[in-house]
């Protein structure tokens, strides 16, 4: 039995988006059969994600007024068996330091109340996190999770 | 309702999605507050909470630091498990109290020397 499914959704990078995003990936893992805890943490990485391509990606440096340029986000998620990827996309202005970016509570924001916990939560919430970014060009974030395997717990 | 303000005592009402849309939204609206009165106590409210990013964690701790250097105190309660998951990991609990109800809250208050 060959269990596999992908889909792809496009949305406008725009603050409303952000709860129709992680909606939508929600919708598409319950076929692995996830606990409320494994929905619950993946639906916080996505949320993650499309939040720093909003406000990173597309907050940033590029100016709207210039021609040619739609703020758009995309993520792509696959299944197979139990095991969910997915990636989220955007066009926007990159990460100059990937590693710096990824540090606990480390935000370009402060002012504007951003805790610097995004990747943090991101690489707590799912088994795996990659992230692919150059600047001018996008980013790409990739997260994997197995559904249904008991890990164990810090305290 | 989103927050209510009475004798020092600010009260943040959550939204069921405690994301970075609804957090700038509150931020927003209840700016004046933080800037106009002087606020003893910042409580948090879950209830109707279901689910929350890292943006919850920015809303909580800007708002700490508007009140921190004035004395005030800032409590969470009613977190469910999910929300109270993300709370440890962002290790800020070492700034904000967990209470289980309101009333364990006032009992502090009381102790504290407040008066209704």
């Amino acid at each position: 039995m060959n269990n596999t499914n992908e889909m792809t959704v496009t949305f406008k990078a725009k603050a409303q988006n952000e709860a129709f995003s992680r909606m939508v990936v929600a919708a598409f893992i319950a076929g692995t059969n996830p606990t409320l805890e494994e929905v619950s943490d993946v639906k916080t990485a996505v949320s993650e994600a499309v939040t720093n391509s909003i406000i990173h990606g597309y907050g940033v440096s590029k100016d709207v007024s210039e021609a040619s340029y739609e703020p758009y986000i995309t993520i792509y998620a696959q299944l197979s068996g139990r095991s969910v990827y997915i990636e989220i996309r955007d066009d926007g202005c990159g990460i100059p330091d990937i590693k710096k970016a990824m540090e606990p509570m480390y935000t370009t924001k402060p002012k504007e109340d951003r805790s610097g916990m995004g990747f943090s939560f991101m690489e707590a919430f799912m088994d795996k996190l990659e992230v692919d970014s150059t600047v001018g060009v996008g980013t790409v974030v990739k997260m994997w999770k197995e559904i249904g395997v008991v890990k164990h717990h810090f305290e | 309702m989103d927050y209510q303000y009475k004798n020092g005592v600010f009260i943040y009402y959550l939204p069921k999605e405690l994301d970075h849309y609804y957090a700038d939204k509150l931020k927003r609206k209840s700016q004046s507050v933080f800037e106009d009165e002087s606020i003893n106590y910042l409580i948090f409210d879950f209830s109707n909470t279901v689910f929350m990013d890292s943006s919850g964690i920015g809303l909580i701790t800007g708002r700490f630091r508007k009140i921190f250097d004035k004395g005030g105190k800032v409590y969470v309660v009613n977190v469910n498990p999910a929300i109270d998951k993300l709370l440890l990991l962002s290790g800020i609990y070492s700034i904000v109290k967990k209470k289980d109800t309101k009333e364990d809250i006032i009992k502090e208050m009381v102790k504290g020397g407040y008066y209704e």
